[in-house]
């Protein structure tokens, strides 16, 4: 039996304590902490109360097999290459962005992003070899959900995913930038592009509303089909072209479409066999056609036109998650033929195999996880949604030229009252200190009548001026700060202003050349918790200021009014809110905490 | 005479004194002295949207104001004007308690030597830093029931709830505005505390350890009397503070649009809702002249009672 002793029972109380201590310190801080993390969340996220960030999804919309390798493109921006024989991961490379679209030749992949421009990496090392921004000026990136792209010859058109984004990019691979903007604007428009395809020398582009014919040579549109499936508009996900005809997979199933009688010539949807009517793939291998829809695979033989349905083979898990019961999963959106294997790419991140021999899965690869998706855009969509440009501003010019008025009135009535015992200075310091037990709602509704009195006599704006609320902010704040610097002036001996005094000064020279530089510290303090009071007033401010004079906390109490559920803007605002005061408290911490202190310690 | 000649003799001497009080005074004149005395005369006249035109000329109806808020059962101010009083009481009473005693605590637990004391103290001082306006939004956001950290918390995490509870709703809303006030201001008790804890002879500790005495005792008999000048004003500012908080409260609810219900109103957001939503001047002003006589007779008890515990100590 070990006996404690005197000095070990204080060693555990003392640890006992340390833990404790910690414990509250994270508690106390992890609000603050919860308002920069929230800043960084997608809102959706934050309105379904999931505490962690989200990841990028890592679906595999893109493969291609090539000299032994498979390259795999994910939506996240990642590409993985993976060798034939292993199935395990050579090498993978993202470029961290989101809903992105691939087109890949023998030596390149470009990877077309919303939000990064468009990247080129090699195909022998992944390495990136070229980035290239759209320079365009009138759309808002932020906004951008996906991209798509198609190669042929040695050009890239692209488009974004943008429902008002009526534009085709076309990129010369050769000459390595971009060389003509294709406006898409025609009869159906607003038009969102989601898939293209290259036929003879024009573009077709399916999009929500159907399909459009672009003339290259003449860089418009020739013509729009508006694809209707029954009597439903239907979204074309997908264009392949086969034996002279133009197959489209659209949300209303599978549909064969005659341009020169702008018609459906044929149409495959669940009535036909297809379980699930959205088609997001469509895929031609011998005498097969494959579509790779949103519940899993069907397989037609294009000769007899049989359709064999194997959703049965699929079980439906969410996005990141794993499950090893079965081998394939969720919506299918790439699908490739490499000898007897197909391949599905599908949204949860899973590589499938099918042994296309003997109709059955053999095997899968997972892809690795999306990288975190840390939303610093919601700092800049901030921005777009408040003007808090401007109130930034404001709050800065108001409650610096406050900090500054007030400072010169409180220390020169300081300096008077630690100095000399003058009739009525007990009255006037008592007066002083009453001030602050008077509500402050007391002042605001005759301040407030008075504005807008002294506007309708002498035709001077005052409210919604900055002259108004300083003037207000200014006298507001002079009890205080004297009452502290009051301390200051008393901690300086009163031995040096006599020996001065001595020597001829005048008391004003005393006051300047004695007693104010040794009170700057305490200035200091007290003008930056004056600023900090100051930033943080909300009632007057609410009142008396206008459109042009607003401030922070009014500024952000309006957009939380008008946007109630968009909380992740709402923490971005209130974390660029509390930076500035951080800073500056921060900077200055030492002065702050002893004249503050000391100002109580002496009652 | 002679006592006259002698006051201006000695107001002469003075003359660089008033010369540097003058500025203030004039300030103080105009944007306190006439505002506070203005209130008063507005809260006996009847100004509202019709009379605000012709403002001090408006009827003048001596208590009617006073007549409507404190007695009148179904005048249109006094709705929640009961439940504005009862929230501000409670309100007030538990964060200025609770802030005191969390500010002691978290104070003595870091006046005593560890690892990086000057970092943690700093770290401490966060919750100071953040301005109230973001702490009402900020604990607004976590409060939520469905998607709040505090819900998930305490039901998805630790299931200690079997049900997530509202807070912004109800009674529960007390202390949902109760907590972030504390949060936003036991700082600076505990940094007040502290450097009244500093001051304190370390003789006197070892007089206690050489009679023996328990950390308990000691701090009963030592700790806490020789505190109480720091106290007694975290106290008195804790209680003017505290009745006439807004900002937490106006942010929190319907995040700055709403009506913060029954449970969360205190009286500063009533006379705000009243004078500036309703056009109601001379009502808002009579309700905050009332609240000034309460809270002037407030602090006058505590000058009393402080004054005598000093009269007592010596």
């Amino acid at each position: 039996m070990i006996k404690i002793t005197h000095y070990m029972r204080q060693r555990i109380i003392k640890r006992i304590i340390d833990v404790v201590m910690i414990i509250f310190l994270v508690i106390t801080l992890f609000p603050i902490f919860w308002m920069v993390y929230s800043s960084f969340k997608d809102n959706t996220d934050i309105l379904s109360g999931r505490i962690l960030l989200s990841r990028a999804e890592n679906a595999g919309v893109e493969m291609a097999a090539d000299r032994g390798f498979i390259y795999v493109c994910g939506a996240d921006g990642a590409v993985s290459k993976i060798d034939k024989t292993s199935r395990k991961i050579v090498k993978h490379v993202s470029v961290k962005s989101m809903a992105t679209s691939f087109a890949l030749d023998d030596e390149y992949i470009w990877v077309v992003t919303g939000d990064k421009g468009m990247k080129q990496l090699r195909k022998s090392d992944l390495k990136k070899v070229g980035s290239f921004s759209y320079h365009l000026k009138d759309i808002n990136v932020s906004k951008i959900a996906s991209s798509v792209v198609i190669k042929e010859g040695g050009k890239l058109w692209l488009s974004l995913e943008l429902r008002d984004f009526e534009k085709v990019l076309e990129f010369d691979t050769s000459k390595q930038k971009f060389t003509s903007v294709i406006d898409i604007q025609n009869e159906l428009s607003p038009f969102q592009v989601v898939s293209m395809a290259k036929y003879g020398n024009d573009l077709l582009l399916g999009g929500d509303k159907g399909l459009l014919v672009v003339d290259l040579d003449k860089g418009k549109v020739v013509s729009a089909y508006p694809i209707m499936v029954g009597s439903i508009t239907a979204k074309v996900w997908d264009i392949k072209l086969h034996d002279g005809k133009i197959y489209l997979g659209t949300s209303s199933g599978a549909v064969i479409f005659d341009l020169k009688k702008a018609r459906n010539s044929k149409v495959y949807s669940s009535a036909s066999g297809l379980i699930s009517d959205h088609v997001n793939k469509i895929m031609f291998h011998g005498k097969y056609m494959f579509f790779g829809t949103n519940r899993g695979l069907s397989i037609m033989d294009v000769s007899t036109g049989s359709i064999q349905n194997l959703d049965k083979l699929f079980i439906p898990i969410s996005s990141g998650k794993t499950s090893k019961e079965k081998l394939t999963s969720g919506a299918i959106l790439s699908l490739i033929v490499d000898g007897s294997t197909l391949m599905l790419g599908t949204t949860a991140g899973r590589i499938s195999y099918i042994d296309l021999g003997k109709g059955i899965p053999s095997d899968w690869f997972q892809l690795p996880l999306g990288h975190v998706l840390v939303k610093w855009r919601n700092y800049i969509d901030m921005w777009y949604n408040i003007n808090f440009g401007l109130y930034l501003r404001n709050s800065f010019i108001i409650c610096g030229i406050t900090m500054l008025l007030a400072m010169v009135f409180a220390t020169t009535a300081a300096y008077a009252f630690s100095r000399f015992r003058f009739p009525g200075s007990n009255l006037a310091s008592n007066l002083i200190l009453a001030t602050q037990m008077i509500p402050a709602i007391m002042y605001l509704i005759p301040i407030y009548i008075m504005f807008v009195k002294i506007t309708l006599i002498t035709g001077l704006p005052v409210k919604g001026t900055f002259f108004g609320i300083i003037l207000i902010y200014s006298a507001f704040f002079i009890p205080f700060s004297i009452w502290i610097l009051r301390g200051f002036f008393a901690a300086i001996p009163v031995e040096l202003e006599e020996a001065a005094k001595i020597d001829g000064c005048s008391p004003l020279q005393v006051f300047w050349y004695i007693a104010l530089p040794l009170a700057v510290p305490g200035i200091i303090a007290t003008g930056v918790y004056v600023f900090l009071t100051a930033w943080d007033e909300l009632m007057f401010a609410w009142v008396l200021t206008n459109a042009e004079t607003l401030t922070i906390p009014v500024g952000i109490r309006l957009f939380v009014g008008n946007y109630q559920n968009r909380f992740d803007l709402m923490m971005a605002a209130a974390t660029v809110a509390t930076i500035p005061v951080m800073v500056l408290f921060f900077m200055l911490q030492k002065y702050i905490v002893k004249g503050l202190t000391a100002g109580a310690v002496k009652g | 005479m002679h006592k006259k000649e002698e006051l201006w003799r000695r107001i002469k001497k003075f003359r660089f004194a008033y010369l540097f009080l003058a500025p203030t005074a004039i300030a103080m004149l105009f944007l306190h002295f006439l505002p506070v005395v203005q209130g008063i005369y507005m809260s006996f006249l009847k100004l509202d949207q019709f009379t605000i035109g012709r403002y001090l000329l408006a009827p003048f109806i001596w208590f009617e104001n006073y007549y409507e808020v404190l007695f009148n059962p179904i005048s249109p101010i006094r709705i929640g004007l009961f439940e504005a009083v009862r929230n501000t009481v409670i309100y007030t009473v538990v964060v200025t308690l609770g802030t005191l005693w969390v500010g002691l605590i978290v104070a003595l637990m870091v006046n005593r030597r560890f690892r990086a004391r000057g970092l943690i103290r700093t770290l401490f001082l966060f919750p100071w830093i953040v301005p109230t306006y973001v702490t009402g939004l900020l604990w607004g956001f976590m409060w939520q029931r469905g998607i709040g950290i505090i819900n998930v918390f305490l039901v998805d995490i630790l299931h200690l709830l079997p049900d997530k509870p509202f807070w912004l709703l109800g009674p529960n809303t007390l202390w949902a505005i109760i907590i972030p006030t504390v949060w936003r201001y036991w700082p600076l008790s505990m940094l007040m505390l502290l450097a009244g804890l500093q001051a304190i002879p370390e003789e006197l500790y070892e007089a206690a350890d050489i009679d023996g005495a328990t950390p308990w005792r000691k701090f009963w008999m030592i700790t806490f009397p020789l505190l109480r000048p720091v106290w007694a004003i975290l106290i008195l500012f804790g209680i003017i503070y505290n009745t006439y908080s807004f900002n937490i409260v106006i942010m929190m609810f319907g995040f700055g649009a709403g009506f913060p219900g029954e449970w969360g109103d205190l009286m500063m957001t009533n006379i705000f809702r009243n004078t500036f939503q309703r056009w109601n001047f001379g009502m808002g002003s009579a309700t905050s002249v009332v609240l000034l006589v309460v809270m002037i007779i407030i602090v006058n008890i505590w000058f009393r009672y402080y004054q005598k515990a000093e009269e007592i100590r010596g």
